[in-house]
């Protein structure tokens, strides 16, 4: 018995050990190549790197008094292009050692199987199931996480050269009453102006969707809390009904992990508990909510999908989405990417649908800058939890409120500019009471969920028990580099 | 005994606990499943002999896995296949974990367990078309359960299937070890049998006999996981089928134990009486339950 206690305490000292020896930096020679160089003077270098740590609200602020010559943010736009090059490269690397590494204990398992004992056959499962778990974090990261995190890097330093000249001309709009001529201008007329005539017609087209999407049966439960519907349901109507809504909305809210909202034309909107997460305050929310809004005001979706049919749209995403999330699962990791919440609704949802294309997504973000203003929230919530999410590992895939195309910049100033040029509002909204009832309220069923999760069963995954390697961490609000190390001087 | 020492030696202790053993049976009477029975309706023996058992609620959920056949060789009878996948979805109530497992030369997870049941058949209606010859089920009857016993609480194991087997690494004789020995409830709905019944005049020996081995198979499996088999001539009866098992699920009865029997790698026998008493008179019902565990 004392020699099997032995044998089981070295064993399990070797699954760690093992586990720390995978988790610890490559060595030297194995990295993805040299890391670039800082193109600039170090004090400037930092200085530079600082501001493009800043929220964009902030930058929006400074930007006019930092003087970096064009040279300088040319050189810093090539570096970043590097850093990012580079920081993929290595995390690509990674995964393919953590793959080859699993493959090779396959390999092993596979040969000995019949000779193994026990406690043996268990380490090797073990080291197998943390090595796929390692392989997905790291591909998560190299193909997702610091792409993006590098876009919004790049977004601010865009914002840093040309958001003083873009000030100027807004100034010079505002001071010449020009503001006034451009698109969606009258916003004092909210909810009278016609926007795009016909929202009416779409409520069919939506209640179809809902339907189609139900049948699918990857449509997450709903949230079977009151306190949480009922808080959402009465912002979102507050919302709306200070819009351009002129079809009732029609509010659900999920219990999903995924950080998404959408709305079906006709006014079905979707609230996924993980975006209830995610946002910090109640202006965010709003800000997230009056733009799925917008998506319906502007019959986006109509446009977009003249030509195909509900059924026909929701059927090839379903199709798309089992590919993804059962097809892949050998290759892509998607088993783990579901773990984070970035495989969900949102592969299921047709962008067409959904009304999301690179002119829409400019206009949804105007108009629904213009809404969350109307309803007293602070406008600004929509660049914070934009900014937020960017920086974010495992940000949902497939969300309308946070594309990539039209650029970070381009929504960016947009919004900022639509901001400057609506008119003064005393006691603009963040966060209230109601709000952090709701929050506390959600605590507890995310604690649920989250202990559900844990005791979920899995075929891909069984091996219960074993000491899992951490999680490598990329949090909002930090810096890329955290994870990425690149040489500051 | 030092409280140290007691400290040091309580974790052993509990170790050397043996852990209770959940057996799940259903009671039948004719076609009709009998629930409502208590503690004192039921006899448990282990090789014969008399054990204490205490009657608790079924483990929930449950982990219920749909493992079916996908191989090119099973084409001719595809649209069983189909029709039973989806019976079964249809029929699968809310509430536990479902997971779908195709098998032909190897065996492999469509979709991992979810509580949308809707994603089984969005993945298996996007199957891509087999690219193997071989039914290799007693491979992936064996690595599934295998996969199963590892998860805790009540695991079910769905097979469609035709019950063939082509080129297994494993011999039945594994499979049926392994059956023994995991505590997962297997129930089977065979796929092909409509041919079967129409060409059946026209086969040669070697092919009867490997019909009749794959039916005896799904029988066998049903038999020693306390499940059940059905080896429909139609299409149209898979979701009576379907129903059947999910009904028998919800009306399954779980006996809580401490086994006695000797860990020696031998099949022990386990026999399950139910009945009522009425007066002095005693109605005994038929039990769906394994028939034994090899330990």
């Amino acid at each position: 018995m004392a020699s099997d206690s032995a044998s089981c305490g070295r064993r399990v000292l070797a699954v760690l050990l093992a586990e720390l020896l995978a988790l610890g930096p490559l060595p030297a020679a194995a990295q993805a190549g040299k890391p670039p160089a800082p193109p600039l003077p170090k004090e400037v270098f930092h200085s530079m790197q600082e501001s493009l740590q800043r929220p964009y609200l902030d930058l929006f602020e400074e930007a006019a008094k930092l003087e970096y010559s064009p040279a300088q943010i040319e050189a810093m736009r090539k570096y970043l292009d590097q850093a990012r090059g580079f920081c993929v490269r290595e995390y690509r690397r990674r995964a393919s050692a953590h793959q080859k590494e699993r493959e090779r204990a396959q390999a092993d398992l596979k040969r000995r199987t019949a000779s193994l004992e026990d406690p043996e056959r268990r380490r090797i499962h073990c080291r197998i199931q943390n090595l796929r778990i390692l392989e997905s974090q790291t591909q998560m990261l190299a193909e997702h996480a610091i792409p993006v995190a590098y876009e919004n890097k790049k977004a601010k330093l865009e914002l840093i050269e040309k958001w003083p000249a873009e000030l100027q001309r807004v100034r010079a709009e505002i001071a010449s009453g020009a503001y006034h001529q451009r698109r969606f201008g009258d916003v004092k007329d909210i909810g009278v102006r016609e926007l795009v005539p016909g929202q009416e017609r779409d409520v069919k087209d939506g209640q179809e969707a809902v339907r189609q999407l139900k049948m699918t049966g990857l449509l997450p439960p709903e949230l079977d809390n009151a306190v949480i519907r009922n808080y959402v349901a009465d912002l979102a109507r507050n919302v709306a009904a200070r819009s351009d809504l002129r079809v009732p909305l029609n509010v659900t809210v999920l219990n999903s992990k995924e950080i998404n909202a959408f709305a079906l034309p006709g006014g079905f909107l979707f609230i996924q508990r993980g975006l209830l997460e995610a946002v910090e305050d109640e202006a965010q929310l709003a800000g997230v909510i009056a733009h799925e809004i917008a998506h319906v005001t502007g019959r986006h979706g109509y446009k977009l999908m003249k030509r195909a049919t509900i059924a026909s749209i929701i059927y090839q995403a379903a199709q798309l989405a089992a590919v993804l999330l059962t097809g892949g699962a050998a290759t892509l990791g998607a088993y783990y990417a579901l773990q984070y919440g970035f495989y969900g609704l949102g592969l299921v949802l047709s962008l067409d649908l959904l009304g999301v294309s690179r002119e829409f997504e400019l206009e949804a973000d105007q108009l629904g800058v213009q809404y969350a203003w109307n309803a007293g929230y602070d406008p600004s919530g929509f660049i914070r939890f934009f900014d937020r999410m960017a920086t974010r590992e495992g940000y949902v895939n497939g969300a309308s409120w946070f594309r990539t195309h039209p650029p970070f910049y381009a929504r960016m100033v947009q919004t900022r500019r639509e901001m400057m040029f609506l008119p003064q509002k005393p006691d603009l909204r963040r966060d209230s009471e109601e709000f952090r009832r709701m929050k506390a309220e959600l605590a507890k069923v995310a604690a649920q969920a989250q202990e559900e999760e844990k005791n979920k069963p899995s075929l891909l995954a069984p091996v219960q028990g074993c000491p899992a390697p951490e999680k490598i961490e990329y949090q909002p609000g930090d810096p890329i580099e955290k994870i990425c190390p690149v040489p500051l001087s | 005994m030092p409280r140290a020492a007691l400290l040091i030696l309580w974790p052993l202790l509990l170790a050397a606990q043996p852990a209770p053993l959940s057996l799940y049976l259903s009671v039948e009477d004719g076609d009709r499943l009998i629930g409502g029975l208590g503690e004192r309706n039921f006899r448990l023996y282990e090789d014969g002999r008399p054990v204490a058992f205490r009657l608790a609620e079924p483990e929930a959920p449950a982990a219920i896995t749909l493992l079916v056949e996908h191989s090119r060789a099973s084409w001719v009878y595809q649209s069983d296949l189909q029709a039973a996948v989806r019976a079964f979805l249809d029929a699968a109530p809310e509430g536990h974990w479902y997971s779908l497992a195709t098998y032909s030369h190897g065996w492999r997870v469509e979709v991992d367990f979810t509580r949308r049941k809707g994603e089984l058949w969005a993945a298996y209606s996007a199957l891509e078309p087999p690219m193997w010859d071989e039914i290799d089920t007693y491979d992936a009857i064996y690595e599934v359960l295998e996969k199963l016993e590892m998860l805790p609480g009540r695991r079910v194991l769905i097979l469609i299937g035709s019950g063939l087997d082509t080129l297994s690494a494993r011999t039945l004789q594994e499979v049926q070890q392994k059956i023994e020995s995991v505590n997962v409830t297997v129930f089977a709905a065979a796929a092909g049998s409509m041919l079967r019944g129409m060409y059946e005049p026209y086969l040669g020996n070697t092919a009867r006999m490997d019909l009749t081995r794959a039916e005896a198979f799904l029988n066998l499996l049903a038999r020693k996981s306390g499940g059940q088999a059905w080896l429909p001539r139609f299409e149209s009866a898979y979701p009576d089928i379907a129903r059947a098992v999910f009904l028998t699920l919800q009306h399954q009865y779980r006996l809580v134990y401490e086994s006695s029997l000797p860990r020696d790698g031998k099949f022990h026998r386990l026999r399950v009486e139910a009945f009522q008493l009425a007066g002095d008179r005693r109605r005994d019902f038929r039990v769906r339950v394994r028939d034994g565990w090899r330990r």
